[in-house]
C-alpha cells in the first residue's frame, strides 16, 4: 500500500489527496476526457436510455435467477475442459490458485487486469511463496513496479506523471529512460514479450462469463489479457460469481455499454470469448484452464432489496468519473479496492462491515450523478442513504451529532423554545461578533469558521419584526393609489381569462 | 588392440543402456507424475461438484426460494427490438467499417481481388524491410503464394509442422497474415476463430498484423455475428472467438495515446471486393 491509503479516514486520506497537485489535476483531467468521451459515445450509439433499461433488465433477470445460470455456466465451462472451483471467501480463492500453482511449480505468473484479484491480495500471497507475479497492463505494471495499489478501477496509474513513471522503469532498465511516452511504452512491450513467453501461469479476471456456452469474456485495449490467455501453458481466471450473463446475443448489449461507459470507446480494441482450454491439435492457447468462481460478500447482497442491485455492475468506472467527490480526492483516499461510489458502497456491503468504513459513504454529496452514469441504472445515491441510516440503528453514528439532533429536535418543537434559543443567541453572541461577523474558531464553530465567515444574527429576528412587518403590509396596501389598484385587478381578471382550465393555486 | 576396441564397445554400449535406461525411466516417471497430475484434477473436480450443490443452494436460499432447475423465461433476451431492424447496405458497410476502422487508427485498403492483396503486401513487406512473415495455414492464404511474392522474407504456415515453437515463430514475425472469419461495420470489427490451422498468436505477437476481409463478411451490427455463436453451440465453438477492433493501444501514461503496446501497432485491414 501506498503511503496516501495509510492515513486512516476518508478525511484524513482526502488531505493527503488534496495537497498532491499533480494527483489532482491528472484526475480532474483524466476523469473530464473520460466522462466527456462516454457522453460523444453515448450519444453517437443513440437511444442510449434503451441500451442502459435493456442492460439493466439482462442483469436483473441474470441475478434473479442467478443459481440457475451460474450452474449452467459451471456445466458448461467443465464440458469444455475446464477445471471450475467454487470459493466462498477470498481466502479460500487464493488457496485453490496456490494448490493449482504448487503442482505446477510455477515460477512466474503473469496476469492481465483484474479487480477480483486486487480484492483478494493474490499477488502478495503469490509473492510470498516465491512466486515471481508480474502486471501485464501496462498502468498496472508500472504501480506494481512503484509498490501502490490502483487509484482508479480503469486507468490505474491516473496519479503518475510520466517523469515519475520513467524514474521507476528506469530501474528496471538499469539505464536512464527518456521520459517521453513512446519509450516507455516501447520498453515494457519488449521486457513484457520475455515473461508472456516464459511465464507458467497465465492469471485474468473475466469481464463476463457466458452461462450457455461456459465461455468467459475478456475487454482490453492493450492486447495483454490475449497473451496471457494464448501463451503460457496454465490459465487461471477469477471470476466473481455475480459475471454472469445468458448469452452472446445478450453480450452485444454489455459490448455496447462497457467500452462506451469506461473510455468512450466504440468497443475496445480486443474483446476475447475463450471457451475452454486449447484443443488437442491447436499450438496455442493454455493446456490446461482453471475458473475459480468467487463469492467473497457478495451473496450478501442477494435478497436484500436495498443492496441487490450492486451485483448488477459492470464494472467500467463510470461512476468513479461522473462522481464530484471522486474528481477531487481520487481513487486511494476511498482506502479499499473499488474506488469511487461504486466503492464508498460495495466495499463495506462486500465485507459486511459497516463500522469500519462509515465514513466513505459520508464521502458523497449525494447528488446522483453516479446513477445517471452508471449504465445498468444502479442507484447508487439511494444505498449510500441506506448506508448511513444502517450505520446510525447499528449504533455508528457519531455520539455528538446524535445528541445535537436530539436537542435540536427538543427545541424546534416548542415555539417557547425555540424563542427562548433565538434570543439566547442574540445575548451570546455578543461575545464574538466582529463588525457584524463572527470569525472565532472556538469549539463548534472551528470546522466551519477555518475557511469561511459565520454572518451574526441580526439584532432582531424574522419572528420579532413580523408584528412591525405585518402592519407596515397592511397599511402599505390601504394607502395603494386608486388606479395602481385597479389596473393590477384588470390584470388579474386577464389572466384568469386567459387560462379558464386552470384554477387553483398555482403560481401561474 | 582387440581387447581395447572390445573394451570400448562395452563401455559404449554400457553407456547406451544406461542412457535407455535413463529415457525409459524418465518416461515413466514423467507418465507417473501425469497420471498423478490427472488424479489430482479427478479429486479438485469431485471437490468442485460437491461444492457447486452447496453454492447454489446458498444462492436460492439467499432469494428465499426454491432452486431454480428449468431455464427461466427470459423476455430481455439481446439488444433492443429497434436495433434488430438497423441494417445498412452492403457499400455503406463497408464504408461504415472503413471509417471506424480509420478513426482509432488502423489501415484500410478496398482492393478488388487476392491478387491485389498479394501486391499489396509484397510493397509492404520491400518498404517496412519485413525479413519474417506468418500466415494461417488457410487456402485463402495458401492461395496468395506469397513465398514466391516475398524473395527477401522467410514465409512460414501456423503450425504446418510438430517441430516449430509457433509461439517463438509468432513473436518474432514482422508479419501475419490472417483472414476474418467475420466482421462488423458499427463497432469496425474483425472476428478471427482459432483452430489448429489457425493460431491465435498469428492475429497478436507480429509486429504488423494484414487481416484480408472479403467485403461480403461484413454484417452492419455485432449482435449478427454473436448471435452466430450462440447458434453453433457450445461444442461447435473453437477455444478462441477474437474481435479485434484496430492497433493495441493504451493511454496509461499521462493519457497520452500509445499505439502498440502488447499487440501489432500496425493493423490493415485489406477488404476484398
Amino acid at each position: 500500500m501506498s503511503a496516501k491509503a495509510e492515513a486512516r479516514t476518508v478525511k484524513a486520506r482526502a488531505e493527503l489527496a488534496l495537497n498532491d497537485d499533480f494527483l489532482r489535476k491528472a484526475v480532474k483531467f483524466t476523469t473530464e476526457r473520460l466522462r466527456s468521451g462516454k457522453k460523444n459515445a453515448s450519444s453517437e450509439q443513440g437511444n442510449w436510455e434503451d441500451w442502459r433499461e435493456r442492460g439493466r433488465q439482462i442483469r436483473l433477470h441474470t441475478i434473479a435467477n442467478l443459481d440457475y445460470y451460474l450452474n449452467l455456466f459451471a456445466n458448461n465451462a467443465r464440458a469444455n475442459g475446464v477445471q471450475v472451483h467454487f470459493a466462498d471467501t477470498g481466502a479460500e480463492a487464493v488457496q485453490i490458485a496456490m494448490e493449482i500453482a504448487e503442482r505446477k511449480r510455477a515460477k512466474t505468473v503473469v496476469k492481465s487486469k483484474s479487480m477480483v484479484s486486487e480484492e483478494l491480495h493474490m499477488n502478495s500471497a503469490l509473492e510470498r511463496m516465491g512466486i515471481e507475479t508480474i502486471e501485464t497492463d501496462l498502468g498496472e505494471y508500472i504501480i506494481q513496479l512503484a509498490g501502490e495499489t490502483p487509484s482508479h478501477i480503469i486507468i490505474p496509474a491516473i496519479h503518475k506523471n510520466r517523469y515519475q513513471i520513467a524514474d521507476v522503469l528506469s530501474k528496471v532498465a538499469g539505464e536512464q529512460l527518456e521520459a517521453d511516452t513512446t519509450v516507455l511504452a516501447g520498453f515494457v512491450r519488449k521486457k513484457l514479450r520475455e515473461n508472456f513467453l516464459e511465464a507458467d501461469i497465465g492469471m485474468t479476471g473475466c469481464n463476463f462469463a457466458i452461462a450457455e456456452t461456459g465461455s468467459m469474456v475478456l475487454f482490453e485495449n492493450e492486447g495483454n489479457a490475449r497473451m496471457v490467455t494464448t501463451l503460457p501453458k496454465t490459465q487461471i481466471t477469477l471470476m466473481g460469481m455475480e459475471r454472469i450473463i445468458p448469452s452472446f446475443e445478450d453480450l452485444e448489449v454489455m459490448a455496447t455499454l462497457l467500452p462506451r461507459s469506461a473510455t468512450g470507446q466504440r468497443i475496445t480494441m480486443y474483446m476475447s470469448a475463450i471457451t475452454g482450454p486449447r484443443r488437442e491439435a491447436d499450438a496455442d492457447g493454455p493446456e490446461e484452464m482453471h475458473i475459480i468462481i468467487i463469492d467473497n460478500g457478495r451473496s450478501l447482497q442477494l435478497g436484500d432489496p436495498e443492496f441487490q442491485e450492486l451485483l448488477n455492475c459492470i464494472r467500467c468506472g463510470a461512476c468513479l468519473n461522473a462522481c464530484p467527490v471522486y474528481r477531487h480526492i481520487g481513487g486511494h483516499a476511498y482506502g479499499g479496492t473499488y474506488s469511487g461510489p461504486i466503492g464508498a458502497v460495495l466495499t463495506p456491503a462486500l465485507n459486511k462491515n459497516v463500522a469500519e468504513w462509515d465514513d466513505i459513504a459520508n464521502a458523497s454529496s449525494l447528488c446522483g450523478a453516479c446513477y445517471e452514469a452508471c449504465p445498468v441504472k444502479i442507484p447508487l445515491h439511494e444505498m449510500l442513504v441506506y448506508l448511513r441510516r444502517r450505520k446510525v440503528e447499528q449504533g455508528h453514528g457519531n455520539k455528538a451529532e446524535n445528541a445535537g439532533m436530539k436537542g435540536f429536535g427538543t427545541v424546534m418543537r416548542s415555539a417557547k423554545r425555540y424563542s427562548a434559543a433565538v434570543r439566547m443567541g442574540q445575548l451570546g453572541q455578543k461575545l464574538v461578533v466582529r463588525g457584524g461577523e463572527i470569525r472565532s474558531k472556538l469549539g463548534p464553530l472551528k470546522g466551519w469558521n477555518s475557511v469561511r465567515v459565520l454572518p451574526s444574527l441580526p439584532k432582531q429576528s424574522f419572528r420579532q419584526r413580523f408584528k412591525t412587518l405585518d402592519e407596515e403590509i397592511r397599511a402599505g396596501l390601504q394607502e395603494m393609489s386608486p388606479d395602481v389598484r385597479s389596473r393590477m385587478e384588470e390584470a388579474l381578471k386577464r389572466q384568469r381569462d386567459e387560462k379558464p382550465e386552470q384554477g387553483g393555486h398555482g403560481h401561474g | 588392440m582387440a581387447d581395447a576396441e572390445r573394451e570400448r564397445l562395452r563401455q559404449t554400449d554400457d553407456i547406451q543402456h544406461t542412457e535407455a535406461a535413463q529415457i525409459e525411466s524418465a518416461q515413466t516417471e514423467s507418465a507417473g507424475k501425469e497420471a498423478a497430475h490427472r488424479q489430482w484434477l479427478k479429486r479438485l473436480e469431485e471437490q468442485s461438484r460437491a461444492k457447486q450443490e452447496a453454492f447454489m443452494a446458498g444462492i436460492a436460499g439467499r432469494l428465499k426460494r426454491p432452486r431454480v432447475m428449468e431455464a427461466p423465461v427470459h423476455p430481455f433476451r439481446g439488444a433492443p427490438d429497434f436495433w434488430r431492424g438497423f441494417e445498412l447496405f452492403p457499400e455503406e458497410r463497408v464504408a461504415r467499417f472503413s471509417e471506424h476502422w480509420r478513426s482509432v487508427g488502423g489501415h484500410v485498403a478496398r482492393l478488388p481481388d487476392l491478387g491485389a492483396v498479394r501486391s499489396f503486401i509484397a510493397e509492404k513487406a520491400a518498404e517496412m524491410g519485413a525479413k519474417i512473415v506468418l500466415r494461417q495455414n488457410e487456402p485463402e492464404l495458401a492461395a496468395l503464394g506469397l513465398e514466391e511474392a516475398l524473395p527477401d522474407a522467410e514465409v512460414s504456415v501456423w503450425n504446418e509442422d510438430g517441430g516449430t515453437d509457433w509461439k517463438a515463430r509468432a513473436a518474432e514475425a514482422d508479419f501475419g497474415v490472417v483472414m476474418a472469419d467475420h466482421a462488423a461495420a458499427h463497432t469496425g470489427t474483425v472476428a478471427v476463430l482459432s483452430s489448429k490451422d489457425k493460431g491465435r498468436s498469428v492475429s497478436l505477437l507480429p509486429t504488423a498484423l494484414f487481416i484480408i476481409l472479403p467485403a461480403e463478411r461484413i454484417r452492419t451490427r455485432l449482435g449478427e455475428v454473436l448471435t452466430e455463436l450462440d447458434q453453433a453451440g457450445r461444442e461447435r465453438l473453437p477455444a478462441g472467438v477474437h474481435f479485434i477492433s484496430g492497433p493495441s493501444r493504451s493511454s496509461d501514461i499521462e493519457n497520452d495515446l500509445t499505439i502498440g503496446v502488447h499487440g501489432p501497432g500496425i493493423v490493415y485491414a485489406l477488404i476484398v471486393g
